[in-house]
């Protein structure tokens, strides 16, 4: 089915506080299912917040407005059914898991949105084919899943390990935190196809932050939104981006 | 004592029971062992040969099973095999002291894995059990002992070890029973190149209450040891690790580690954990820690992000910190049939 143009999530006049300290201070905003979003702004403008806030994040206290997914209310869905529903946020820093086996992590991921889906869960067989057949279209180790959960891992096999979990969740609101931090010019065009291949589908959004016009020379984005003290004071199409990354954020922020 | 009678293990002759001024027991109360009633006494009977032997400690508990006349039986390992011995205690009778007493030898250049065992159906029983590993020249024992004893179940487990010229014993000890439970660990490490590696498990809830005394003392140079425990508490559980370590001025190069981690599952869950290192000589490797806290929690929120519920996530981590101990079982078989244990499937 294709609802490309379906309204994805709905921001209204969010506040939201860490540590009774307001970080955004009215956030309005509207994601279409298709659409690519870009957050930019400057380090504490609020970014990740935002993003953390979607998910869940238990630093992150509503103190006003509402979220809409799906037409559902967010704020009524604990962590796991936010990202059972399809919400899923590549952390800017993976958390390391010792002693949880990345592959068994990951099936049981798979397993818990399937039975949350009312889909049939997959076996360890089924579960192994079709880890071998989405990994194997953008060449990415399958190692990375013998391993202990991001244990140990660099910062490019962590971020190379979102990926992974993003080709098998295969969430609908993809959120990334500064993905491309600390990747070489590769591995960013590794995270390029398979943000564009899973785009491919109109029924999934994105919502990215980044600092780095590489990453946006890859991903097309439909609208920019720049954040500043919790609010976003401009928004625009990829042009805006462009502007940023040759002027700066003084010029928009004066 | 005569059968038929109610009897005390206070009531015991000749044994100098531990008492809360001694230094090891100050935060372990046995009262309670020593004051129950129990209406019999039984011999766990083993199919072994049994023997005349002593067994040398300082440990006045080793003294109950002697005064209880329970026999001594006999293990001797004298061929390498890779299939675990398994022996499995089943308490069954109500209001019943068990006794049980056993050496293991394991001969010259043997390796051998054994796992123990120890769960019950019954209800305010006791077990008394003492234990004696002789390891000779290059020999190895790989011991595994699983305590599951339910809730109104009590036991007491002496462990004394002898090791030889470049032996070795891996224990792991999984203290998983409901009861209340004492463990105590004797080792002169006397010969060259010995190595001790005593790990545990301590994974309790409700009311259980288990402790464990660690007295290790290197006698000689290159010996080796590692008392390395894990407690996961709920509820109102409460667990006890006392490890004294000492190395003499023979023990130069010698390896001493200690180490108690802790997670607490609850408000009312207790730990007490004393790594105590006592060092004569500079030339060594030495090392203590305890660390007591509760799960991560960007863990927990990471694998909740991933679609995870909080309660599966808070198991899976769980697993994750109590695997360490199961992957120090080195047999296979031995490592399943202790992964694959239920309670349900023995009582």
């Amino acid at each position: 089915m294709n609802n490309e143009g379906f309204e994805m999530l709905n921001i209204k006049d969010l506040k939201v506080n860490i540590n009774d300290k307001e970080i955004l201070k009215g956030i309005d905003l509207d994601i279409k299912a298709g659409e690519v979003h870009v957050i930019m702004g400057q380090n504490g403008s609020g970014k990740s917040t935002l993003v953390k806030t979607i998910s869940n994040h238990y630093d992150c206290e509503v103190t006003n407005g509402q979220m809409k997914y799906k037409e559902k209310d967010l704020l009524e869905l604990d962590t796991s059914d936010r990202a059972n529903e399809g919400i899923f946020l590549s952390f800017q820093n993976p958390i390391e898991v010792p002693g949880v086996n990345n592959s068994y992590f990951l099936k049981t991921a798979l397993n818990e949105k399937r039975k949350y889906q009312k889909e049939q869960e997959l076996d360890s067989m089924e579960f192994l084919k079709l880890t071998k057949d989405e990994l194997g279209k953008f060449e990415i180790d399958k190692k990375l899943l013998q391993r202990d959960l991001n244990d140990g891992f660099s910062g490019g096999e962590k971020k190379r390990n979102e990926l992974i979990q993003l080709l098998i969740l295969k969430p609908d609101l993809i959120m990334l935190d500064e993905i491309d931090s600390g990747l070489d010019i590769d591995a960013i065009k590794t995270v390029a196809n398979v943000i564009n291949k899973l785009l491919e589908d109109k029924n999934r959004s994105l919502l990215m932050i980044t600092h780095y016009d590489k990453l946006l020379s890859l991903i097309k984005a439909d609208h920019v939104h720049i954040l500043e003290d919790g609010k976003i004071i401009k928004s625009g199409d990829y042009s805006l981006a462009e502007e940023i990354n040759e002027k700066g954020f003084k010029n928009e922020t004066n | 004592m005569k059968k038929g009678l109610k009897m005390k293990l206070i009531d015991l002759k000749n044994i100098d029971f531990p008492t809360k001024k001694d230094e090891d027991f100050r935060k372990i109360d046995i009262s309670k062992l020593l004051e129950n009633e129990y209406n019999k006494v039984k011999e766990y009977k083993l199919d072994f040969n049994t023997i005349d032997k002593s067994f040398q400690t300082e440990n006045e508990l080793v003294k109950i099973n002697k005064q209880l006349e329970s026999k001594t039986y006999e293990l001797k390992i004298i061929k390498s095999q890779e299939e675990p011995i398994v022996i499995v205690h089943t308490l069954k009778e109500d209001n019943t002291l068990y006794t049980n007493d056993l050496h293991i030898t394991v001969e010259k250049g043997i390796e051998v894995s054994i796992v123990e065992f120890f769960v019950s159906s019954c209800k305010n029983s006791f077990y008394s059990i003492n234990r004696d590993f002789h390891i000779k020249d290059n020999g190895v024992l790989n011991y595994i002992k699983y305590q599951d004893i339910n809730e109104t179940n009590n036991m007491i487990c002496n462990t004394i070890i002898d090791l030889e010229e470049e032996a070795t014993i891996n224990s792991s000890a999984f203290e998983m029973g409901d009861g209340i439970n004492l463990n105590i660990y004797d080792t002169n490490l006397d010969k060259k190149g010995s190595s001790l590696n005593l790990y545990g498990l301590v994974s309790l809830k409700d009311k259980a209450n288990s402790s464990t005394i660690f007295n290790t003392t290197h006698n000689e140079q290159e010996t080796y040891s590692d008392i390395k425990y894990k407690h996961s508490l709920r509820d109102s559980s409460k667990a006890v690790y006392e490890a004294k370590s000492k190395v003499n001025e023979k023990g130069i190069k010698t390896k001493v580690f200690q180490s108690s981690d802790t997670i607490l599952l609850s408000d009312e869950a207790t730990i007490f954990a004393k790594p105590h290192l006592e060092i004569s000589i500079d030339e060594l490797e030495a090392s203590h820690a305890a660390t007591t806290g509760s799960l991560d929690k960007n863990q927990l929120h990471y694998l909740q992000t991933r679609g995870i519920p909080k309660n599966e996530a808070f198991e899976i981590l769980l697993k994750a910190f109590e695997n360490e101990i199961f992957d120090t079982i080195t047999n296979q078989k031995a490592k399943e049939l202790v992964k694959d244990f239920k309670r349900g499937d023995y009582v």
